[in-house]
This record gives C-alpha cells, structure tokens and sequence, in this order.
C-alpha cells in the first residue's frame, strides 16, 4: 500500500512498471529453492520423546516409575475444574517423594496440545474433555494402552478393576484397545425441583403424553415445561436418542451408531420427535433459546424456574452451584418413553463413564502418566472428587446415603440402581465430532423453524455425510 | 510485500542473483547497475536490505509456502504423518455446502461492513470537522471534541469482549435491547431472539462489527479531512454549496485515498471477522446464517482433526483476500482514481 504515491503521473507508473517486475524476478529466484527447503521444515520430524529410562517395576510401583522424575498433566478445567487432579498428585507424592508432579489447566486441549502432539514430546497424561478436546478418530493409536492400570492395586492393596463400575473400559476402547480412562460416572437424565413438583402437586412425567400434560399444567401456573440455550441445543437430542432407544431397543441404538441410512426415521425415533414437535407448537418451551446463552438458559430453570425440566448429565448440579434457587431439591429421573410397551424398562438410563484421560505414547514419561490415574482411582482422590464435585466417578461404593447433602447425587446413585443391567450408551456423536452441525439443526427445530420432516432431514444427512466421507475412519458398534 | 521491499529491493537483490546465474536476468539492467561493491556499500546492505529480507521470508513467507504445502496433505494435525493428495481438498471444497455457505456470508461480510462503516465514519468525520455553522470560518459541529472522543470508545474495547457484551445485549428475555424495545411499547419483541432468529442474526451481528471499528475510522478521516486546505471548503461554501453536496464533490474526492486504504482493511477484518462470530454464534447461528470462512477452518482443523482440508480453507481465504484488495484497486481505478484532484493540482 506504500506503493499508493508512486501510482500517480505516467513518469512514476513506468518506474514502476520496471520495479514491479524486477522484484518479482528476485522472488521468484529466492523462493524456488527455497520454497522446497521449507516445504521441508515444514514436515515434522515427529519421534523424539518416549523410551525414558525405566525403573524397576514392583507392587508398590507397578508401572516403573523412576524414582526423581518429572511427570506432566494437563487437565481440562471445565465443569469439574482441574484441583482434583492435584490432590490425586498430592496422594502420588507420598507413595513417590522425589517425584515432581506438575499439573496445569487447559481450556483448549486440541489448541494447545496440538503443536506438542506434532512435535513428539505431549504431557505424560491429558484429560482430553470439553469443546476443545482432540478428536479420538485422529489420537487413538498414539495412545498407551491402560489395561495396566487396571490390573494394578490401589494404594489401599486391592487390585483396581475390582472396584470399579462394570464396562467402565467401553467407552475409552477404540478398535480393541484400551486407550482412554474415564473417570467420571455420568447419568443422563431430566432434572426438576421436587420441592416446587411438591407443592404443585405434580408429578414427573413417565411417557411423553404425561410430559404433554404437565406442560398444560404448567402453563396455568405460568411457567413452561423446557428451557433451551443456543450451545446447548442437543442435550434435547441426548434426551430424544434416550426415549428412542428405550422405545426400540439396542437396534434403534445400533443403525445411528454405525450411520445407517434412515437411522433417524426410525418409528421409536419418529414417535419422541412427534411428542417433542408437539410441545414446541404448543408454546411449553420458553421462546427465544436459539438466542440465549446456555448457562442463562440453564439460570432460567435452576434460579427463576420459568421452567420445570431440563435434560442434561449429572454435571448439572455443579454446573449450576451458583445459580440455583434456595429450595431447590435438584433431583433426576429416567426419559420418558414413547408408550407403556418399550423395549427397555422406564427404569432405564443412559449412563457412561465420561471425562477421558489419556496417556501419549510419546510422553517423556507415560509411566508417570499411568501413576496419577493410580493415585486418582485411590479411594481417597475419589472420595474427594465426588465430594467436592457431587459427581460419581467410576469407582464403586464411595457416595454415602446422603449424598454428601446432595440430592442430585442421591437420585443418580438411585437410578443407577433402579436401572440395573438396563443401563446404555453411545458414543457416535462425539466421535465423529457431529455435535457442531446438530446443534443448527435442533436450535432451529425447538424454535419451531423445522417440522418433523425437517428435523429427521437435517439429522441424517449429517449422519450420511460422515458415512459417505472415505478420509474419515469408522468405528463398528455392535 | 511492498512494505519491506520497496526501493532498494531491486538494486541490492539484482546483484546476487546476476553473479549466481548469469545470462537469466536481462543484459542491460545488469549492465547499467554493474558498480564496485564497498565494505560500506556490502556493510549496508546486509544490515538494510538481508537481514529484513531473511526475517520477512521466514516468518512472513515460509508460513504461507507451508500453509500451501499442508492444504495439499491429509494432515490429521496431531501425527507428524501426512500423505500428498494433490488437489483433493480443494475439489472436496467446492461440493461443500457448509463451507460455501460460510463463503457467501463472508463475501456478504466483505460488501456490507466496509461499505456502511465508511459511509457513516465519512459522515460523522464531516460534522465534526467542516460541518459546523454556516457562517464564520469553516469549522466543525459545537462540541466536536466530545464527540471524536466518544466515537472512538468502541475501538478501545478488544473485539472479544465486544462480542461477548452484545451476546448479552442481544439476549431474549433479559438482553438490554428487548428491555428497552418492550419498554416503550413493542410488545413484539418480548423474548426476540436476535441472535436465534435466521432473519435478524447476520444484520445484528454486522451491526456490532460496524460499531466496533466506527470510531478508529472517523479518526482516520477527520485526519484526512484536517489536511484539506480549508480555502477549498470557503470557496465551496462561497458557492453555496450545501453539506451534503460539500461531502460528496469535495471530501470524498480529497481524501480517495485514505477510503480506498480504510476500505481494503475493513474488508480484510470483515471476511475474517472470527472473533465477533466466535463470541456471537459460536455454532455459526441459526441456519449457519452467520457462519464465516474462518470459523468452518476453526471446526474442520480443532473438532475433526482435518488439519490438511482446513488449510485448505485458509489458503482460499488467503486467496479471497487477495481477490478482495485487487478488487478495490480496480474499483478504485476504474472509477478515475488515478486522476484525482491531487493528481492535476
């Protein structure tokens, strides 16, 4: 733009003219050799890292932790926050005083871990979670293998596996390996005040039509039946695939996990979006949720209860700590189902273990990696994670009655119960990352923008896109 | 390129490149140019001339020598793995509805926030400037002073910020906007979602980048405007020319150049406008009527892990940007630039 003053007048243009092109002539000199020299910089060297030294293995050091090293974590420091990594390191660090445990937050794992992932030299573990976390479809196989850790024994003497929840391995296990541990026990379910269902004398509704008509009753006392933020559209469709599971059974679950065609038109799938249409056009969601920020949103349930429901995981509790009404008895129950006669129970619940740490292969020091997911499987990290974060994590026995005076903690130990063996889960929309693009087509179906049709449309074309896409590797559910 | 390169570019880079290969550069430059070289003469221009020149290829145009390189790959983005798959991913682009559409907002973004910024910064800058009192000497509204300073408090604010307040300002039920709108009596707008509503997300949130960048640009042109020989407004206003016909026959044709300058930078910060969106609509709005270039890069590199078709994008976004500030330029002389009332002064 320097160049502006010499474009005025012929004399200076000519000048130019000749400038212009002897420059490019050097560029282009200059760059062609360089130009490949770059491109191959540009390519990292990778390797470098990994194959540290190992110390001996033994009982108390199961997997080889040398005595003075440096172990490194970074943690996603979201719903949970990070601290309760450091008090897993605080209890490592008394089973290994030399070892200098560092742990540091991170709000954008992909962006900041990126660069060291290409460079050969990430964290020794990751808690790869939140709307930054790495996709598994592009890490999966640089990842150490955990079954170790599971067959070790817990700083209390008892070997790991035999505390924990059962197929707690399934969700971190991609292509048959066990690669990502997760370490909180989510249930998904839909969240009320009892206290406020209490003095209304209403109910939690079982099947969809109960949920029609409790939205009528909440409209005569001026409330509504759901509240919806714009990031947070698809918990709606977490709450459709739920009931729609339930109505069908595992089929239902398995043609959206391996994308089949017309996964979406399924009749259980049709049957929650018909009721979910209908509560739309009836008005019972609060207006304007494609333009509301999801905690405000959330605010407006916990804090104003405008609205008597919402559907979310477990996290909702501590999410919303600082915004919730006084007598707000926070408590869960199940997805309403479709009709009286669905495959699974009303019992049944969607409950996964969530919040995956991972351990790179190429880690300085993957040995101490594996140490801190120990020493947070101990039941004292444990303890103090669920109770400071009124959250189960994957290890059994821990919640007390009380819940540690909370009752959304109370209600997912109790449904976890009721459920029995009829507890599922999928995984397809994290994996393939589909959440971005469902969340346009939900914010505009719960506004009212998309019918039925619309909705099943936008759904599956998203699914067939990533079918169709040969550059993306699929995982099969059965 | 221009900025680093200019004038002594030709001279100090000829001489190198004529000893290396000889015969590739023309004969007579070469010849005319041909001069003893000094120790003051060498010591110049490695310290004027090298150094910047090796600083600017390696941190201005390796990145973009790489960012081709990588548009080219299958790069994962968390491996040091890629394969060479030629073209693909840029075929792949043009059937991808997502990443079309983004490139129509911003092509959308590139017409309409330079376009009205200017318009009201050259607005704005005239009042405070020349379009005071019609008698007396030429000078700006009463109270211009206040007035420069309050247009600039936006620029102050850093965009982030800027977008996360009128997130806020934009909400449904307890957003500013609809507070006052259903508080003098538009019922209507009770719980409006501006930001929710396909038909009111893009102009809202073109609204705000305008707002943002409206006080750095009125600054810019009462800069201008103050280097305007006031003679020229007198003899304008002796004629009886009006305001507004003052703005268009005189200011604007004086001050061409800074429009064309203010013009090139608005567009290049509307087409990538990544941080109002981001802060805004980070799902790209409803319908993706928001959706920029440079959030679809964000998504395809971070959430999928498709760090090869992502610099595809940017490569194209590079590539649109170019396109963009030819454009101007070509407008700009087309339109007469080049003979400007400076240019037969």
């Amino acid at each position: 733009m320097s160049t502006n003053k010499f474009t005025e007048g012929r004399l200076a243009q000519a000048a130019l003219d000749r400038r212009t092109f002897v420059r490019g002539a050097v560029a282009t000199a200059l760059l062609a050799p360089l130009g490949g020299a770059l491109a191959g910089c540009a390519v990292p060297s990778g390797g470098g890292g990994g194959g540290t030294a190992a110390g001996e293995m033994s009982a108390d050091n199961p997997f080889g932790l040398v005595e003075d090293a440096d172990v490194e974590a970074v943690i996603f420091n979201g719903g949970y926050g990070f601290d309760y990594v450091e008090f897993a390191a605080e209890e490592a660090k008394k089973q290994f005083p030399d070892v200098t445990f560092e742990v540091s937050p991170s709000t954008q794992i992909a962006q900041e871990l990126q660069p060291r992932f290409v460079g050969g030299n990430p964290p020794d573990l990751i808690d790869n979670s939140g709307a930054g976390s790495i996709g598994f479809n592009t890490i999966a196989d640089q990842l150490e293998e955990l079954d170790d850790v599971f067959e070790a024994s817990n700083y209390e003497g008892t070997t790991i596996a035999d505390t924990l929840y059962p197929s707690v391995k399934d969700p971190g296990t991609y292509n048959g390996r066990f690669v990502a541990l997760n370490y909180v026990m989510t249930v998904y379910a839909v969240w009320y005040s009892a206290s406020l269902f209490d003095q209304n004398g209403w109910a939690a509704p079982a099947t969809w039509q109960e949920a029609i008509d409790l939205g009528a009753e909440a409209q005569k006392a001026d409330k509504k039946l759901f509240v919806w933020g714009k990031e947070a559209a698809t918990y709606y469709q977490t709450m459709a695939l739920d009931s729609a599971i339930k109505e069908g059974g595992d089929e239902v679950r398995l043609a959206l996990e391996n994308l089949e065609p017309n996964a979406w038109s399924h009749d259980a799938m049709q049957g929650v979006l018909e009721a979910l249409h209908e509560i739309v056009q009836k008005g019972y969601f609060v207006p304007g949720g494609a333009g509301t920020q999801f905690t405000a949103a959330q605010a407006r349930w916990s804090n104003d209860q405008d609205a008597l429901l919402y559907p979310s995981g477990g996290w909702i509790e501590n999410e919303m700590k600082d915004a919730t009404a006084a007598d707000f008895q926070m408590t869960g129950f199940p997805t309403p189902t479709v009709s009286d006669s669905s495959a699974l129970p009303y019992e049944a619940v969607r409950a996964g273990a969530g919040e995956p740490f991972i351990v790179p292969s190429a880690a300085a020091n993957p040995a101490g990696g594996k140490e801190v997911l120990r020493a947070m499987l101990s039941a004292e990290a444990a303890t103090n994670f669920s109770e400071t974060r009124l959250a189960p994590t994957i290890v059994r026995g821990i919640v007390p009655d009380d819940g540690f005076g909370s009752t959304a903690l109370v209600s997912q130990t109790g449904m976890l119960d009721a459920a029995g063996e009829n507890i599922f889960n999928y995984q397809f929309v994290d994996y393939y990352g589909l959440n971005a693009d469902q969340l346009v087509v939900w914010n505009a179906f719960l506004s009212g923008e998309l019918d039925v049709k619309g909705v099943t449309d936008g759904l599956q074309k998203i699914s067939d896109d990533v079918a169709g896409d040969d550059s993306v590797e699929k995982i099969e559910v059965s | 390129m221009s900025g680093t390169s200019t004038p002594a570019a030709p001279r100090g880079a000829t001489q190198p490149a004529a000893a290396d290969r000889p015969g590739n550069t023309p004969r007579p430059v070469r010849r005319r140019r041909r001069r003893q070289i000094s120790l003051d003469k060498a010591s110049f221009f490695a310290v004027a001339l090298f150094l910047p020149l090796t600083v600017y290829v390696i941190f201005v145009i390796s990145p973009f020598v790489q960012a081709v390189y990588f548009s080219m790959t299958d790069w994962s983005g968390f491996t040091a793995d890629m394969a060479f798959v030629g073209l693909d991913n840029f075929v792949r682009l043009l059937g991808d509805d997502k990443f079309l559409r983004a490139a129509m907002n911003s092509a959308l973004l590139a017409v309409v926030v330079p376009t009205v910024t200017i318009v009201i910064a050259i607005g704005v800058a005239t009042m405070v400037t020349v379009g005071g009192s019609t008698t007396g000497g030429v000078r700006g509204l009463r109270g211009a002073g206040f007035y420069r300073v309050i247009s600039f408090f936006p620029y102050c604010v850093p965009a982030i910020v800027i977008g996360l307040v009128w997130a806020q300002v934009y909400d449904p039920s307890r957003g500013l906007l609809n507070g006052v709108l259903t508080g003098i009596g538009l019922d209507g707008m009770t719980d409006f979602p501006w930001l929710g509503d396909p038909r009111t997300a893009m102009g809202a949130s073109m609204f705000v980048i305008v707002w943002s960048f409206i006080g750095f640009y009125t600054v810019l042109f009462v800069a201008a405007i103050k280097g305007v020989p006031g003679e020229i407004y007198e003899a304008a206003r002796l004629d009886g020319a009006s305001r507004f016909r003052t703005a268009v026959s005189i200011t604007v044709p004086l001050i061409r150049d800074n429009v064309r300058t203010a013009w090139i930078y608005l567009g290049i910060a509307a087409i990538d406008s990544f941080v109002y969106m981001q802060a805004m609509n980070p799902g790209g709005g409803p319908g993706y009527s928001t959706f920029v270039i440079s959030q679809d890069l964000y998504q395809t590199a971070f959430a999928k892990g498709q760090f090869g078709y992502a610099t595809a994008m940017g490569v194209v976004l590079a590539l649109v940007t170019l396109l963009f500030a030819g454009a101007v330029f070509l407008v700009d002389r087309i339109t007469g630039g080049r003979d400007d009332v400076r240019g037969h002064a």
